[in-house]
């Protein structure tokens, strides 16, 4: 499979800052390429180089086998993480103007089709400044996609959108891959990551620190993670030997078991103190991978 | 190319058709012919209630031609024929017998009855005032006080009263004058009668025939290089400055950003100046285009100076590169709108520079001063224009070498901007220092 974009040993640093450091990142052409990592790791960083609006102090980019120069950009959409548009324009208006800065074709017809679409029609000669949040968001969406690009680049595209529209917007995003675009879009939400991404790459104080799909991510975590209910309260479990770590989520508990421990073993001893209602063994979420490398356990672990 | 097309069309657009942009087209000719005929009208509202002006003469022969004066001017000037309305002040006279014993006290009551709104003013004639014995070119505030003719009134310096006053008692004293020395006033007024010396154009050939241009006002001298300067200053300060708004605007919104995906900061930039230079030819047009066909209709036009078109539509343009890349760079520097009013202050004052130094510039348009003004770029644009707008005969090389200066000035002004643009675009947060902006245009 062919490279859309492939970064190596790429350093960017903000005076003494290191934004993003050594990064080497393949995106397979026609995949759906997530990445995440906390607020300020690296990820916006990381996109706008792609975008070559920030231009890294070391290593190479290249988009589409090309280095980063030339009229590339007219192959990739990109939609920020703040919303880009001018207030006092209609939103027909500047929906063709960022065509036209694309060399979009057939501007006038895919404006409707894609009004259509996002339910957006009745909005197309209302001022932006009219719009809510959500309806903005969208036609940022549009803006991004309207020439048809080659790779779209979506800088957290779901913040800010109720369940509805983040539906249709996923619906959207897929129909792109179908079609053959390359998709890399940066997210906080765990869930959607896990659920349509091709691929998964994490970034963290500007270090890769996950990269891959997700079964070989969870592969490489183990099957460390039990989920119990028991009519006790879940500060038992703490005292149980062999659990590194409880998480509470009320209904449900989730265990980490240290290594080594056997899995039956640990169901026996729950069962000596409480009854068990429910009993699973499953792969860590990547919400809770995400969260052994980047929460305070881990702050604690670095700075041991 | 074609990208910064695009935006520059967007730019026009978004300027051309807000209510600002409208206002102001169309509010600056009614402001400016507006002030005209305000002060026109302005001059007819004159308090017409009467004035009382008390005369205290120690000569004891003044007040009677003040009488006839007061008499020849009421008859005159209060009520307009045509209309038969009262379009100025009757002036009464009330002559008041001198207190010798104790003149302040007299001044006094007199100033208490001005202040009552009873009396306008009151004049003292000295007794000497008609033969004094002092040199004739002694200074009036060391003249006795006996030498003197002293008017009170609340605002005697700029009293209309006190002028009209001056002018009729001096024919009179100096005719008192002559007669006690027995010269005939014709005699005279022969004598010092006043030679002018007029002023005139140059001589021009036309169609054969040697023509001369006739007498020439300063009016009318000055008025087509300040029609001329202040139209072009007029049109950078509407163009330019929202510049600093516009992006200001795409940088708030972020807009910036996705602009930066589609298109390089030098693109933004130049499509933005372009859109700005279209914004103010269009009001070129509007302007210039209506004032020539007003002026062909009142027939005025060889008043219009069409020879300076060209360099006028010239000079503008690149003015506006010029401030618009310093807007430009102020606003990308800037963060919010109020961080931008105060680093908008040193563009603005070069802007103005001009007007400033215009009055000394109109009035000796080849002196050393005006000459090395005007090839400042930042003032060529205007002070060459100017200078050309004169009668006076610039050599023909000075607006040349003042475009060229413009000319390299403006790419420097521009790929500065565009180095300051680019860093400046996606900063946030606190202000940048003049030494952070020059080394955002040094190291780009």
């Amino acid at each position: 499979m062919e490279n859309a974009v492939e970064l190596n040993q790429v350093t960017k640093t903000f005076g003494s800052h290191t934004a993003v450091n050594e990064l080497s990142l393949n995106v397979p052409s026609g995949t759906v390429y997530g990445f995440i990592g906390p607020n300020g790791s690296g990820k916006t960083t990381t996109l706008r180089m792609i975008m070559n609006i920030y231009y890294p102090e070391s290593g190479s980019i290249r988009v589409f086998g090309e280095s980063l120069h030339g009229s590339w950009t007219d192959r990739i959409g990109y939609l920020p993480e703040e919303r880009g548009l001018y207030k006092k324009m209609s939103v027909r208006d500047i929906l063709k103007f960022y065509g036209q800065l694309k060399n979009g074709t057939d501007l006038n017809q895919k404006i409707a089709d894609w009004l259509e679409r996002f339910e957006l029609t009745p909005w197309a000669n209302k001022k932006v400044e009219t719009l809510s949040k959500g309806m903005s968001q969208k036609v940022q969406f549009i803006a991004t996609i309207i020439s048809k690009p080659e790779m779209v680049i979506l800088d957290e595209p779901f913040s800010g959108l109720d369940p509805v529209n983040a539906e249709v917007l996923k619906d959207a995003v897929l129909q792109l891959q179908k079609d053959g675009t390359t998709v890399i879009f940066s997210t906080h939400d765990m869930a959607v990551a896990e659920k349509m991404c091709n691929f998964i790459f994490m970034i963290f104080k500007g270090n890769k620190v996950l990269d891959g799909s997700l079964a070989d991510i969870q592969d490489k975590y183990g099957v460390d993670t039990i989920r119990v209910r028991i009519d006790e309260d879940a500060d038992i479990l703490r005292t149980i030997q062999g659990v590194d770590k409880v998480n509470d989520y009320g209904q449900v508990q989730e265990l980490r078991m240290s290594n080594g421990t056997d899995s039956q073993e640990l169901l026996r001893a729950i069962m000596s103190k409480a009854r068990v209602k429910h009993f699973e063994i499953s792969k860590p979420s990547l919400h809770d991978i995400f969260v052994r490398i980047a929460g305070p356990e881990a702050e604690e672990a670095t700075h041991a | 190319m074609r990208k910064i097309w695009i935006i520059a069309v967007r730019e026009y657009n978004a300027a051309v058709r807000t209510k600002a942009f409208i206002v102001s087209v169309v509010l600056m000719p009614v402001f400016m012919v507006g002030g005209i005929v305000a002060q026109k009208l302005l001059k007819g509202q004159v308090d017409t209630t009467d004035k009382k002006l008390a005369v205290i003469d120690h000569t004891g022969q003044l007040l009677e031609s003040i009488q006839m004066a007061a008499n020849a001017r009421n008859d005159k000037e209060v009520i307009d024929k045509e209309t038969g309305k009262k379009i100025n002040p009757k002036y009464v006279i009330e002559p008041i017998e001198p207190n010798t014993e104790d003149p302040d006290d007299q001044r006094l009551e007199l100033s208490n009855l001005i202040r009552e709104k009873k009396l306008h003013a009151f004049v003292e004639i000295g007794k000497d005032v008609i033969e004094p014995q002092s040199k004739p070119d002694s200074k009036s505030d060391i003249l006795p006080s006996t030498e003197r003719i002293i008017y009170h009134g609340e605002s005697a310096a700029i009293d209309r009263m006190r002028r009209w006053l001056r002018d009729e008692l001096n024919p009179s004293i100096k005719q008192l004058r002559l007669a006690t020395r027995d010269i005939d006033p014709k005699v005279v007024a022969q004598v010092i009668r006043f030679a002018q010396v007029e002023p005139h154009g140059l001589l021009s050939m036309e169609a054969g025939k040697v023509k001369s241009e006739g007498r020439k006002s300063e009016g009318q001298l000055m008025a087509t290089p300040i029609i001329v300067m202040f139209l072009m200053f007029m049109m950078i300060m509407i163009g330019a400055p929202p510049l600093i708004n516009s992006v200001l605007e795409e940088k708030m919104q972020r807009i910036a950003e996705v602009l930066l995906g589609s298109v390089t900061p030098f693109q933004i930039m130049f499509g933005k100046l372009l859109g700005t230079v279209g914004v103010s030819l269009t009001m070129v047009i509007l302007y210039v285009g209506g004032g020539i066909l007003l002026a062909e209709k009142i027939d005025a036009s060889q008043y219009i100076p069409y020879d300076l078109l060209p360099w006028f539509i010239v000079f503008q343009v690149m003015a506006i590169f010029m401030f618009g890349a310093m807007f430009i760079a102020v606003g990308a520097a800037c963060s919010d709108l109020k961080e931008a009013q105060s680093m908008t202050m040193p563009v603005m004052v070069m802007v103005m520079v001009p007007l400033f130094v215009w009055i000394n510039v109109v009035k000796e348009p080849l002196s050393a001063f005006s000459t090395w003004m005007s090839l400042v770029p930042t003032c060529t644009p205007l002070l060459m224009l100017l200078r050309q707008a004169t009668p006076a005969s610039i050599p023909i090389w000075q607006p040349w070498v003042g475009l060229a200066g413009v000319v390299v000035f403006t790419i420097f002004c521009v790929w500065a901007a565009g180095r300051i643009f680019r860093v400046g675009l996606l900063m946030q947060g606190k202000p940048p220092k003049i030494t952070d902006l020059m080394r955002w245009a040094i190291r780009g």
